[in-house]
């Protein structure tokens, strides 16, 4: 909650941009693929933190991506726009639908609004199904590679909204935003009380949430040149979303980025030894952290291993 | 000065009347007390003051200027502060950050978080947590959690605080303390409404006593005239409330 | 004004709101019992049809007797469900509750991915095509067994709670648990058995689900949102409100699939459409939360 830059945080930052500026350089072309989706879904889980740290578990953040994804998809079918504007339109496009669906949802808590995120994911996805010479249908929609294949830009445009999303994280945390966003996540009703207009912030977190996600679902559908409503709207990207930053730690910067990782890896080893359910792990690890880990592995860290490392005072 | 003026208020759930046809007024620099048995209405009046729920019928004045209808952050933003029964501090915010919170949204215009800090920093030191402020609540006190509600509605640097049972759990040394914070506030500006179950503390600092029953404002006057009104004895007695007397 | 049309529909909404009542008795039972919404409950009812449909295709038992089969397998595979990872959580917030039973949502959903893939299998019996012909209605001789059998779980479970002394016990813990620890029923094993039972359910109901529609991973998650929808439109934790709430959803469904054009398929999106609707407008549900 302070501002102050130590010096060695600026040297470690420094340090850190510098090599993922070079990175492409060092890496294979399957590590730069791996890397590049690895990014996408930290932005996807730290979107998703955004908006839980309001108390607003989306279990539907599958309709914001898939919004996103068409609408960069489809306008780049229709009118050729180039790819990085339909992936912006995307995003704003999300954020639209975000304002709409966060109002509609304010008195909604809990499990109630879980049910309602998907009711919401599953009936965009019908509606997709439904109205194919609009959307395409379910037969998808294809785009050309982006930028042409080459996947060193797509890493660098990848990279720069990662750092977007956690500069914008970091603003939340270090402003007034976070004391509003925590309150109303412990205790709505006091919050408001005391002067913080809930509806506001829960709406806002919603629209910086929605931006993000869809600007990811606008970045999936080029880089990845097929989408269909099955993939983007479905409870896979919704789950990924939330057991990223659960498993990491929530309300942190570095849990989504921390949780991703290590989920990212596992689900690559699985993707590679069987050819389905390889989100079995999502799965397992959520009952493992509500069981075992609730603050997740930041959580853990805090908690448990590094108490190991203090030296005990001699008296 | 009329600083609240409550007029016919009334509030029904469901087929049950919390309270019916209150009218009372407050004026600036008083501490008025709230009293009457278990269930006869006194939180839903503060509820129904701070915006929580909105009344059936009858009007809320502060300052001339009509509350109904306005929601708690606007109420509160209008200079009303209040405590809750059940202590109710943000679990994960430490007690700094806990009295911070109203501080930087409560008050009208916004200040800056350093002068939030600030101010929260001497209104601790005020209410006597001073070398507590970055612990967690869950750690401190029934005492000391009551301190943080106090300075938590303190941060909003309100016209009207109100305290909502206080003084209940304390022991007679935290008791006399919390007195004495009242009599504090009450000189530095601030009038305080108070609902109280502990006897000696109305009738020691109650300018005005209002007594409530069944949701209905029975009896109101000074202390010694409400200690000795038959309406109110009978209230009291009739419903076998046991005073709560430390 | 097309009559035959009109009454078909109504027979199928019937018919279908059966099978969706059955689904979601186990659903009321655990919420109406302990409180928690079992968002793996879907996957119960998944693991039925698929037991039913190995049944039927490795030993030819015939799906309807294997109903008993499927609901005793589910009854079983729900017990170390309910102790290992329920009991934990049983005074956790309700969003622990929720991120725990999605976590074994999912697990169960790639599970049997991974076992079985993601083809869709049927159960084709020998009577699959037949139906009863009506005055003015075709009834699919499956969904009718299927509705009847549905009718049959329900009052079996109705006489349950109400005559048979577990049964009561279960109705006692929902109301008032403290009150039933204290005149000696057993909370914890009470809890257990209506895990159990309401796994039992579900297995059951998805021997009747294997039946009528295709068994795959996700029929489960499908029809856990058409549940979700029963509850919130029937009250929650009641039977009479998961009844109601079926009805309303089945005959929906069925009039949407006949009077809308692709209907068929913009049914499906009914439950959805039905849950948003009514939270917005009312938070709680349509009855709010009443335990029975």
């Amino acid at each position: 909650m302070n501002r102050s830059f130590s010096w060695k945080t600026v040297i470690l930052l420094s340090a850190l941009a510098i090599f993922m500026i070079f990175y492409p350089k060092i890496v294979d072309s399957y590590f730069l693929h791996l890397t590049v989706a690895t990014f996408l879904a930290m932005i996807m889980a730290s979107s998703w933190d955004i908006l839980a740290r309001t108390g607003q578990v989306s279990v539907g953040q599958a309709g914001l991506f898939g919004v996103g994804a068409y609408t960069a998809a489809l306008l780049y079918q229709r009118v050729h726009i180039p790819p990085v504007l339909g992936m912006l339109a995307g995003a704003i496009l999300a954020t639209v639908v975000a304002f709409f669906l966060g109002y509609l949802t304010l008195r909604l808590r809990g499990i109630y609004f879980a049910i309602t995120t998907i009711a919401f994911a599953e009936a965009l996805s019908v509606i997709w199904l439904m109205t194919p010479r609009i959307t395409g249908g379910a037969m998808g929609v294809s785009t050309p590679p982006l930028f042409n294949g080459n996947r060193e830009q797509a890493y660098y445009l990848i990279l720069i909204i990662l750092a977007l999303v956690i500069f914008v994280v970091w603003l939340i945390e270090s402003s007034r935003l976070n004391f509003a966003f925590t309150a109303i996540r412990e205790n709505e009703e006091v919050a408001n009380v005391m002067g913080i207009n809930p509806t506001r912030y829960k709406v806002l977190a919603f629209l910086i949430s929605a931006f993000f996600t869809g600007f990811a679902g606008g970045f999936y559908s080029h880089y990845n040149t097929y989408i269909i409503p099955y993939e983007v709207f479905g409870l896979g990207i919704s789950i990924a979303c939330l057991v990223m930053p659960i498993f990491g730690g929530l309300y942190t910067i570095a849990g989504p980025i921390i949780g991703t990782i290590l989920i990212k890896a596992i689900e690559e080893y699985l993707r590679v030894t069987f050819s389905y359910g390889h989100q079995i792990a999502y799965g397992l690890i959520l009952v493992v952290v509500v069981l075992f880990m609730p603050e997740g592995l930041l959580g853990l860290w805090k908690r448990k291993i590094f108490p190991l490392f203090k030296q005990p005072h001699r008296v | 000065m009329t600083l609240l003026r409550v007029k016919d208020l009334s509030k029904h759930f469901g087929g049950l009347t919390a309270v019916q046809n209150v009218s009372f007024e407050i004026h600036r620099g008083e501490i008025v007390s709230l009293i009457g048995p278990n269930g006869a209405g006194k939180t839903t009046i503060f509820n129904l003051i701070s915006g929580v729920y909105t009344p059936d019928s009858g009007g809320i004045l502060l300052d001339n200027e009509d509350l109904v209808g306005r929601r708690p952050f606007e109420v509160c933003q209008k200079g009303i502060g209040r405590t809750f029964q059940i202590m109710q501090p943000f679990p994960h915010m430490t007690v700094l950050e806990n009295v911070m919170t109203s501080g930087l949204f409560g008050r009208v215009p916004k200040i800056s978080m350093r002068q939030a800090e600030e101010e929260t920093k001497e209104l601790c030191q005020l209410v006597g947590l001073g070398d507590k402020q970055k612990a967690f609540p869950k750690n401190l006190t029934v005492a000391d959690q009551k301190r943080i509600e106090i300075a938590r509605a303190l941060a909003i640097k309100p016209k009207l605080l109100l305290l909502d049972e206080v003084m209940s759990g304390l022991t007679p040394t935290e008791t006399g303390e919390a007195i004495k914070l009242v009599r504090r506030l009450r000189e530095n500006g601030t009038t305080i409404f108070l609902i109280e179950h502990v006897m000696k503390v109305v009738m020691g600092i109650s300018d005005r006593v209002i007594v409530l029953h069944h949701g209905e404002k029975i009896a109101e006057g000074t202390s010694t005239e409400v200690a000795n009104d038959p309406k109110v004895i009978k209230a009291y007695l009739g419903e076998k409330v046991e005073e709560s007397e430390k | 004004m097309d009559w035959p049309s009109f009454f078909q529909s109504i027979a199928n909404g019937i018919l279908i709101a059966g099978l969706y009542a059955a689904v979601t008795l186990g659903l009321t039972l655990v919420l109406g019992v302990m409180g928690i919404v079992n968002f793996a409950h879907g996957e119960m009812v998944m693991l039925g049809a698929y037991s039913t449909f190995w049944l039927f295709s490795l030993l030819g038992i015939d799906p309807m007797l294997s109903i008993a089969m499927s609901g005793l397998i589910l009854f079983f595979i729900g017990l170390p469900i309910y102790r290992f990872t329920i009991r934990p959580i049983l005074k956790d917030p309700p969003l622990n509750q929720l991120l725990l039973t999605l976590g074994i949502s999912i697990f169960l959903q790639n599970m049997a991915m991974m076992l079985w893939k993601t083809d869709s299998r049927s159960v084709i019996t020998s009577y699959s095509g037949m139906s009863l012909h009506l005055e003015m209605v075709h009834i699919g001789l499956t969904r009718l067994i299927t509705f009847m059998i549905s009718v049959v779980l329900t009052v079996l479970l109705v006489f349950f709670l109400y005559k048979a002394r577990l049964g009561r016990a279960m109705r006692a813990v929902s109301e008032n648990n403290t009150a039933s620890w204290l005149i000696g029923i057993n909370v914890q094993k009470t809890y257990l058995l209506a895990f159990g039972v309401a796994s039992g359910l579900a297995g059951a109901s998805g021997a009747l689900v294997s039946t009528i529609m295709y068994t795959f991973p996700m029929v489960g998650f499908k029809l856990s949102l058409k549940a979700f929808c029963i509850l919130i439109l029937g009250g929650l934790g009641n039977i009479s409100g998961a009844l109601f709430g079926s009805l309303i959803l089945g005959l929906t469904e069925s009039f949407v699939g006949t009077y809308v054009p692709e209907g068929s398929g913009w049914a499906e999106g009914i439950s959805f459409i039905l849950i948003m609707i009514i939270l917005i407008i009312k938070p709680t549900g349509l009855a709010g939360t009443r335990r029975e």
